[in-house]
């Protein structure tokens, strides 16, 4: 009896097992992730863009980046170094458009091109599509670090056109932040690993609310295991844009 | 008649041997080095040829691009047995074909990383394949086999890698998600100059496997002609045929397909497939400004040397006939005629022409061979511009021909006006001429 009482005691002592997220809750994760990131409107913010490689000098990228929700236009103009100042890219009715200012000349260039040459993604300064480009399902919950986080695993949805058709995701319970993505190939091999380990928030008056933005990005190359690219996304601006910002003669302007 | 004039003119050369022999060896040396940098310049273009047509392209290919959309192009066939089946009876002078696939990625490995463009070979269909590659370590066979890769000897050492070890290869799929492979060094070859630098081999299959490409899909069919001189003539033929047949084919550009991938197919508004038909010299061209610039440089020595040469002809000429005036005047006084006059002299120019020329080719010629039987490794750098490990002249009797006669031919248009000169005489003042 006394055997019984102790046994049950333990079993009421013990840690419950962690309670999986049901699909729906797992969705309405994501779709958190992406209506945090939305801006709703314009955004503007400068990025530093530090790239690590092996063999190579690092190099310090500042750039401008722009976005405006509605039609998902996206502009990069690039500041430094000199050598590659008035140097962007531009995202037009899905076509991601670069521009050279020493050849003077517009090439097009895939979405999931490597930005400036680094291994920095377009999508690592876009507006967060999780919900409409993957398919989530819950992993585990676990602790990363101190934080108390979600695990999930996203898969692409088919006919849609990602870098890394696979990214697991480690989302803070707390604020539904990501504080980590894997992102890995087709084959399964892990690719890329980006921490974030600060987030800020600014408030936009075209989406009437909060947008947050990770202030600094951490991406290791998992393949090539010596470079790794660190991005810092300062001086946030959610005020509406010019309207004819995103154009090529524009940023061929500021090229000059 | 002629052959009496040539007597008198081989007998008026052998009269000055000293000074026309001066003048042979100076109209020898340019034939000499006529012959030698033509030589050169063959070579290389033989080299190019020989090397590029197994590393990168055949003497025609029946390549093209697919646009999924206008933006993302990949440099692929797909279903290549269709295009081909349509025009494969319209080229009699086919040797054999082979599918090839192209693509790049990054290579890496513990020792480092380098970007290749990859071919997907079957080395069953490239019997041109074992003639060019030669194995230094490791099996060339082992490369039929799926998962694996051969490299060249400067890819090996930059990667750090022997036969049997592994390496991943990274690279974004047609539709552009990022996709890796794993492939074991089945052989390190021995390099072939510039474009051993950056061109790998796996077997289709895995090449296919990385870009996720179905088993119709190729890069290019690469032709192989009995005559590589048919190039451009079938290259013609095969795109009227595909465009009779229903493709869309793009006009022809002389440009690699890696610059078309680049600078030009991304920027057309156009999706699907449209093929290209090349010739090896189309995806070579971004190499030809060597053997240009070799060619234009060879040209300008001997354009010197020539005029040099001339001049003396010219010179020489002029002083034999001011010490032979008396003696053209005998002769005009007893009856020869103007024209036999101008024939005589031009006569012995030509012979002085001819026979330096063919000494000069001689010695040219046995020069070529000496270098070439030496096997004199050139140093790196030189490898990589003149796309030989070893230099190599290749001399044929054709051209040797043509360089005797071009030599000969200008020394006697060179000896044309000391010739007039003579011919122009009045008998009773060259008789009259003192010294």
């Amino acid at each position: 009896m006394r055997t019984i009482r102790i046994l049950a005691l333990l079993l009421l002592l013990a840690p419950l097992p962690a309670r999986s997220l049901s699909q729906e809750e797992t969705d309405r994760v994501i779709r958190k992730i992406d209506e945090m990131e939305r801006s709703g409107g314009d955004y503007k913010a400068l990025v530093y863009m530090e790239a690590k490689e092996k063999d190579k000098t690092d190099v310090v990228y500042e750039l401008l980046a722009y976005r405006r929700s509605g039609d998902q236009k996206l502009m990069f103009l690039f500041l430094e170094p000199k050598t590659e100042a008035g140097k962007g890219y531009l995202r037009l009715e899905k076509n991601l458009w670069f521009y050279d200012p020493r050849v003077g000349r517009w090439e097009r260039r895939t979405e999931r091109e490597r930005i400036g040459g680094t291994d920095t993604r377009r999508g690592d300064l876009d507006e967060s599509r999780l919900a409409e480009e993957f398919t989530a399902k819950w992993e585990a919950d676990e602790k990363l670090g101190k934080f108390e986080v979600h695990r999930i695993l996203l898969t692409v949805r088919p006919g849609v056109d990602v870098a890394f058709p696979t990214v697991r995701l480690w989302v803070n319970k707390e604020n539904g932040v990501v504080l980590k993505r894997q992102e890995l190939a087709l084959s399964g091999r892990l690719m890329r690993t980006g921490y974030f380990p600060r987030w800020k928030k600014v408030w936009s008056e075209s989406k009437k609310g909060e947008v947050w933005y990770a202030e600094e990005m951490r991406y290791y190359d998992e393949v090539e295991k010596a470079n790794q690219t660190l991005l810092l996304v300062k001086s946030v601006d959610t005020r509406p844009l010019e309207t004819n910002l995103f154009t090529k003669a524009w940023l061929e302007s500021k090229s000059r | 008649m002629i052959a009496t004039d040539l007597f008198i003119a081989a007998r008026n050369l052998a009269r000055h041997t000293r000074r026309n022999l001066l003048l042979a060896s100076a109209i020898g040396g340019v034939t000499a080095m006529l012959v030698l940098l033509g030589g050169l310049t063959t070579g290389m273009r033989e080299a190019m040829l020989h090397s590029a047509t197994t590393l990168m392209t055949g003497h025609v290919n029946l390549a093209g691009f697919f646009k999924i959309t206008s933006g993302t192009a990949a440099p692929i066939v797909a279903g290549w047995e269709k295009p081909w089946d349509a025009v494969k009876d319209r080229i009699p002078e086919l040797d054999y074909m082979a599918p090839r696939g192209r693509g790049w990625a990054k290579a890496v490995a513990d020792g480092g990383s380098m970007d290749l463009v990859l071919a997907g070979v079957e080395l069953s269909r490239e019997p041109g394949f074992h003639k060019v590659i030669q194995v230094v370590d490791g099996s060339l066979e082992e490369l039929g086999k799926p998962g694996t890769i051969l490299l060249f000897q400067d890819q090996a050492k930059r990667l750090g890698v022997k036969p049997g070890d592994t390496l991943t290869l990274s690279a974004p799929t047609t539709r552009g998600a990022s996709n890796t492979a794993d492939v074991r060094v089945a052989a390190v070859a021995r390099n072939i100059g510039l474009l051993s630098a950056f061109n790998a081999f796996i077997p289709a299959d895995t090449l296919r496997q990385l870009y996720q490409l179905k088993a119709g899909t190729t890069g290019a069919v690469q032709i192989y002609l009995k005559d590589p001189a048919d190039s451009a003539k079938v290259a013609a033929r095969l795109r009227a045929a595909l465009r009779d047949a229903g493709w869309r084919v793009m006009d022809p550009d002389p440009q690699p397909y890696w610059q078309k991938l680049m600078f030009k197919v991304n920027a057309e508004d156009w999706t699907g497939q449209k093929l290209d038909v090349t010739t090896w010299e189309d995806e070579m061209s971004f190499l030809s400004w060597i053997v240009t610039a070799v060619t234009w440089l060879g040209n300008v020595l001997v354009t010197v040397l020539m005029v040099i040469v001339a001049v003396g002809i010219v010179n020489t000429l002029a002083i034999a006939i001011r010490e032979r005036t008396r003696e053209i005047g005998t002769l005009r006084a007893i009856g020869m005629q103007r024209t036999q006059v101008l024939r005589l002299t031009l006569l012995e120019a030509f012979l002085l022409g001819l026979g330096g020329a063919v000494a000069g080719a001689l010695l040219g010629a046995a020069v070529g061979a000496g270098l070439n039987g030496a096997g004199i490794e050139l140093p790196e750098t030189m490898q990589y511009f003149l796309l030989q490990r070893n230099l190599h002249l290749a001399i044929h009797p054709g051209q040797v021909a043509v360089y005797v006669a071009f030599v000969t031919a200008l020394t006697t248009v060179a000896a044309s006006w000391p010739s007039a000169y003579a011919a122009r005489m009045r008998p009773v003042t060259a008789m009259h001429h003192v010294g």
